[in-house]
């Protein structure tokens, strides 16, 4: 038991180091196969500096969710409304700045806000009514972009932004697309918060073993709010990065976010049962799967079938179960192994 | 005499290193009581894991109706008419009691059409047979615990049993029940069941057994017919092992009263009227059988399941603990009974473990300082010399003994002034247990004030400075320390001899 | 009376909302369009009957939705190459039912969480669908369009199955032993496992079953228009759960029943006519939907909370 419960860990630890490993490969595969010259002789594809900055501009909103799900996964909980609350935040935002007339900074400070009182929403009836995460979340995932539809009669979309805020999601900023930046600023303080403070270490915890949290004297409750309330907040800043990026704000927002955002946690090795993976697993998770989906584009045997957002999805979940049953192996051989008889018919 | 029904001979079960079961002969015979009586730890709970095919014996055979039987499962104990009321009943909460009943005696198609009246009338005979007044319509996550354990009785009627094995069945019971209950089981007897009952109560066994075998570190001591014995020698049976350990001797005289206990009581957890009081540097041991209410107690005074009524007082202030928070910032420290599940968190290192109860002092800004979190758990890993690989190591990875000492670094580290040790070592092999021990006295000596609670009756009386004793919830008699294990064991059992303290 | 609570109480609001639009909207009452609306949400309702077994069962199954899309252009492919009726059907449901068995094997065989391993199915059939069909549609030969017969009575034939299959199901889940079984599983697998029933077996039926249902869904789907759009189920799966759970199926597992979840949706469904009728603007839709889902859940929550220990 206790040595199966070691490899079983000792796995983890290098689940990691494989995701890197499968990360570089398949750079490097894309980079050879991906890259072309066309007739003008330029190069073109994969390969070009464009294009990797085009990875990383589209990965942006899905990483802040990815970031914004991992210290809910750790804690063993879930939340299936950031992708909706992205798509209210949008609307919002749009909302504040074109009706309510403010500025562009306070417009998103109130944004940030509503976000993270959105998140308190589910953080209130988990915690305090000691609810099923699962099941509040998916109610607010209506909720949420209910809300949104119900704001924009379904038809508005607030276009025309200044320059000035399409710059955020549009041009680059010390030579990296400006978003990036502040993908980078959330995401460090997503790692030091998880892996550097007490906080993190209690979200570790409370996923390990939330009675045993409790004994040791640990605010359970505080810290489990704490985790729901700064999903929204994250899911707000994705919201104004996606405004800039596509310059308008829609109802629709991030539909269907969610799902890729936990695929990437997952496939980043957050165990869904909690206490278990780490924020750079995360960020690999959301690379490779942002990798496979843009370099696919760039093969021209794909092109050719104009095919490669699907292939991706396909390659993605099939990737998603590979990493899932290979988790649960060595679990399984030792059970199978330690069991001396065969099991009661 | 016919063949037994039942017979065990020679059986032989060890876990890991530790030798639960060290040569048990057991015999049941057809429309017999036979009561299995033994301290806490003694075996008796490893034996019926063997007999209901949960475990399977290391050695020795067993019998039934003649018939040897090697490789016994649930399921084939369950053919053979063996039945086991549990103290905690296996049932389905969500599910009504006819349906549990029914759930466990049908057999059939599962495309067959389900009967309801048929199960509602099946419930109530049987319920009715044991005389419980539960309506077979009831939710059972809305019963009680013994009536949950009555429905499980009357799922072992149902079966045909003809072996029933009772695991303390009237541990939780009000005075009416367990009188229904008596009635049960001499019905069950009348009827050529044998029936296998495990009891602490004395008074029990002598009004219902036929014959008594005791257990003790894992052997059988002797059976023995009921009407041979007196109260007294039962107890002497049950205790009767030499002092096999050599306990540190006390060094510490206790100084002022640090902890008041003043009629406490807390309705949720069963804990109701207790008072007594801890001096600074004294251990105060509390005694009693499993399910007396100490674990109970304990959860109380560290603020898990807040006291209603009374008052607990801390060196002259009057202490409200509505939270382990709130008990942690007075002081107080408890490392309790289940390791595994609260004690320590198996998959983080131990240093993460040491720290997690100091993570406002140590890292007052929040942010976590790795080399002063490594220091400190090198110096509790040497100083209670945990062995391990080194204070990265995960807990889940050590033997028991050095769980229960990283469990112990992680409530010394809070610097407390009273701990309280809840069978700080059960499951510890021998070494560890001295070693615990002799940390425990070094503490004392220091002034901490400890509570030391422990099924193990030589550990309580080796230990204690004073000894309180718990039953029912209660606390029923403090005894000095050096009290001997009859007056203990006959006050857990709630039979004061004449004379006792 | 007592144990029905909770189905009650949903019937009672769907009771109110159904009264509300009898006085402020009689149009509501219309024969045909109402008829449309119980055509619409037939094949949800029978997707609903299986995802009620596999929640009372403790699992959940989030790929219904990719399911029920691969289903219908399976069925849509057959039919436009001259397979009759018939054969279809059954062959939509074989189809539903292997890909049930898929999720059902690896939740019950390898113990995966079944929340995982849904979310992986649900992407991978999705995608692997549109890789194969880039969102082609599916054009129907004449004779699968309202099952062969006039518009009315494909609609009736439609609602009736569905119906008929809610309460055949319904009865089967409360009459027979295998009905039972998904409760006792739910209720607590480890004491099934001591009584001798198979849990793990079970959970794997539940999923085939609900594999099986979805294709059928499908199909009465795919027979309420000439084309197959293969996108047909993306986001049915939350609002199937949505329905179960509102109805009073409890998302820990052991508790409701397909009365409850046939109420949840009937309400659910209500929201969008009853907002026109009665001159509220559509968009709301989703917003009270998701608010009548918090709902639900508050209730159950300060419920269990009063109500007795566990």
């Amino acid at each position: 038991m206790n040595t199966a419960k070691r490899d079983w860990q000792a796995l983890l630890t290098r689940h990691e180091m494989l995701l890197l490993y499968v990360l570089i490969a398949e750079w490097l595969f894309f980079y050879f196969a991906g890259t072309t010259t066309n007739r003008r002789g330029v190069v073109v594809g994969f390969g070009t500096l464009d294009r990797q900055f085009d990875i990383l501009r589209h990965s942006c909103e899905i990483g802040l969710l990815a970031l914004a799900l991992t210290p809910v996964i750790i804690t063993a909980g879930i939340d299936l409304s950031v992708g909706s609350l992205l798509g209210l935040c949008a609307i919002l935002f749009g909302q504040l700045w074109h009706d309510g007339g403010l500025p562009i900074p306070v417009a998103a400070g109130l944004t940030l806000a509503l976000g993270a009182l959105a998140g308190g929403l589910n953080a209130a009836l988990i915690t305090a009514l000691r609810l099923p995460p699962l099941i509040v979340t998916l109610g607010t995932y209506s909720l949420f972009r209910g809300l949104a539809e119900a704001i924009t009669h379904g038809s508005i979309t607030y276009t025309d932004f200044p320059e000035t805020f399409l710059f955020v999601g549009q041009e680059r900023w010390l030579g990296l697309p400006t978003q990036a930046w502040i993908f980078f600023v959330v995401a460090l303080a997503v790692w030091l918060l998880v892996h550097r403070t007490t906080f993190g270490r209690t979200f570790r915890t409370i996923g390990l073993a939330p009675e045993g949290a409790r004994y040791a004297g640990l605010p359970v409750a505080r810290r489990l709010a704490l985790v729901y309330v700064l999903a929204g907040l994250i899911a707000a800043i994705a919201a104004i990065i996606y405004t800039a990026r596509l310059g308008q704000a829609k109802a629709d927002a991030g539909t269907g976010y969610e799902l890729f955002a936990i695929t990437a946690v997952v496939l980043g090795g957050i165990s869904i049962f909690g206490g278990t993976g780490s924020v750079h697993g995360t960020l690999l998770g959301v690379a490779a799967i942002a990798v496979l989906k843009n370099g696919l584009a760039c093969l021209p045997v794909v092109m050719g079938m104009n095919a490669a957002e699907e292939m991706s999805g396909l390659l993605t979940g099939a990737l998603l179960l590979l990493a899932l049953t290979a988790s649960v192996l060595p679990k399984i051989l030792s059970h199978v192994r330690s069991r001396p008889h065969a099991p009661a018919p | 005499m016919s063949s037994p029904l039942l017979a065990l001979s020679q059986l032989t079960k060890s876990f890991g290193g530790a030798r639960a079961l060290r040569g048990v002969n057991f015999d049941l015979q057809a429309g017999e009581v036979h009561a299995l009586l033994g301290e806490n730890g003694a075996g008796k709970s490893t034996l019926i894991k063997i007999v209901t095919g949960a475990h399977q014996p290391d050695g020795g055979t067993i019998t039934v109706a003649g018939q040897i039987v090697a490789g016994l499962t649930p399921a084939a104990a369950h053919a053979l008419g063996i039945a086991c009321i549990y103290q905690q009943p296996a049932l389905f909460p969500d599910l009504t009691v006819a349906e549990n009943i029914a759930l466990r005696l049908e057999a059939g198609s599962a495309l067959r059409r389900v009967d309801w009246p048929a199960r509602r009338a099946r419930a109530h005979d049987l319920l009715a047979r044991i005389g419980a007044s539960i309506a077979p319509t009831a939710e059972v996550r809305t019963l009680s615990m013994p009536e949950q354990q009555l429905v499980e009785i009357a799922c072992a009627l149902g079966a045909g049993a003809r072996i029933v094995i009772m695991d303390e069945p009237t541990a939780s019971l009000t005075h009416q029940e367990q009188h229904l209950l008596y009635a049960v089981v001499r019905d069950l007897r009348a009827h050529g069941v044998g029936v296998i009952y495990i009891s602490h109560r004395l008074e029990e066994i002598f009004m219902l057994a036929d014959r008594v075998t005791v257990l003790r570190d894992g052997q059988s001591v002797g059976t023995h017919p009921v009407d041979t014995l007196t109260e007294a020698a039962l107890i002497r049976l049950m205790v009767g092992r030499e002092m096999t350990q050599i306990y540190p001797p006390a060094e510490s005289v206790p100084g002022d009263t640090l902890l008041t206990v003043c009629d406490v009581g807390c309705a949720a957890s069963g804990v109701h009227h207790v008072s007594f009081d801890v001096r600074a540097g004294e251990i105060f041991g509390l005694g009693g059988l499993v399910g007396a209410g100490r674990t109970e107690l304990a959860r109380v005074l560290f603020g898990l399941t807040p006291a209603d009524s009374g008052e607990i007082t801390l060196a002259g202030r009057r202490l409200s603990l509505g939270s382990p928070q709130e008990a942690i910032a007075h002081g107080l420290a408890y490392v309790p009974e289940d390791r595994r599940r609260h004690g320590v968190v198996l998959d983080l290192p131990i240093a993460h473990n040491v720290t997690m109860a100091i993570h406002r002092p140590l890292f007052p800004t929040t942010w976590l300082r790795f080399g002063a979190e490594r220091s400190l758990a090198l110096e509790f890993i040497r100083d209670l010399a945990v062995k391990c690989a080194g204070p990265a190591a995960p807990v889940g990875s050590l033997s028991g003994g050095n769980q229960q000492k990283v469990a112990l670094a992680r409530w010394l580290a809070t610097k407390p002034r009273l701990l309280i040790l809840d069978e700080p070592t059960q499951g510890v092999d021998v070494g560890a247990k001295g070693e615990i021990h002799r940390l425990i006295r070094r503490l004392a000596k220091e002034g901490l004030a400890v509570i030391l609670i422990s099924s193990d009756l030589p550990e309580v009386l080796g230990m204690s400075d004073r000894i309180g004793v718990m039953a029912g919830g209660t606390l029923t008699a403090i005894l000095p320390g050096h009290s001997d294990a009859h007056t203990v064991m006959a006050a857990a059992l709630g039979t004061p001899e004449k004379g006792a303290a | 009376m007592k144990t029905y609570f909770r189905e009650l109480s949903v019937a009672a609001a769907l009771g109110v909302v159904l009264l509300a639009l009898a006085v402020f909207a009689p149009a509501f009452y219309q024969p045909q369009p109402l008829l449309s609306l119980l055509t619409r949400e037939a094949p949800t309702l029978v997707v609903a009957c299986g995802m009620a077994l596999v929640i009372i069962s403790r699992q959940i199954d989030i790929s219904v939705g990719s399911q029920f899309s691969v289903c219908s252009v399976c069925a849509g492919l057959l039919a436009a190459r001259g397979w009759p009726i018939y054969l279809v059907l059954p062959a939509s449901a074989a189809c539903g039912a292997f890909l049930g068995a898929i999720n059902g094997a690896l939740v019950a065989g390898l113990r995966l969480p079944s929340i995982v391993v849904t979310l992986a199915t649900m992407v991978t059939l999705r995608q692997g669908l549109n890789l194969v069909r880039q969102g082609e549609f599916v054009n129907l030969p004449d004779g699968i369009q309202w099952l062969g017969l006039g518009q009315t009575a494909g609609q009736w034939l439609i609602v009736l199955t569905a119906l008929g299959l809610l309460v055949a199901f319904g009865l089967a889940l409360r009459h027979l032993a295998a009905g039972r079984l998904v409760y006792a599983i739910g209720s607590d697998a480890e004491a099934a496992r001591l009584a001798g029933l198979r849990p793990q077996l079970s959970t794997f039926l539940v999923f085939v079953l609900l594999g099986a249902l979805t294709g059928l869904a499908a199909l009465l789907n795919v027979a309420q228009s000439p084309q197959v759009q293969p996108l047909s189920g993306s986001g049915l799966e939350l609002k199937v759960i949505a329905a179960v759970v509102v109805g009073g199926v409890a998302i820990s597992g052991g508790r409701g029943n397909l009365w409850g979840a046939f109420a949840g949706l009937l309400l659910l469904a209500c929201v969008a006519p009853a907002l026109t009728h009665l001159h509220v603007e559509a968009y709301w839709e989703k917003a009270i939907q998701g608010a009548i889902i918090l709902l639900a859940v508050v209730a159950d929550g300060l419920r269990s909370r009063k109500g007795g220990h566990r």
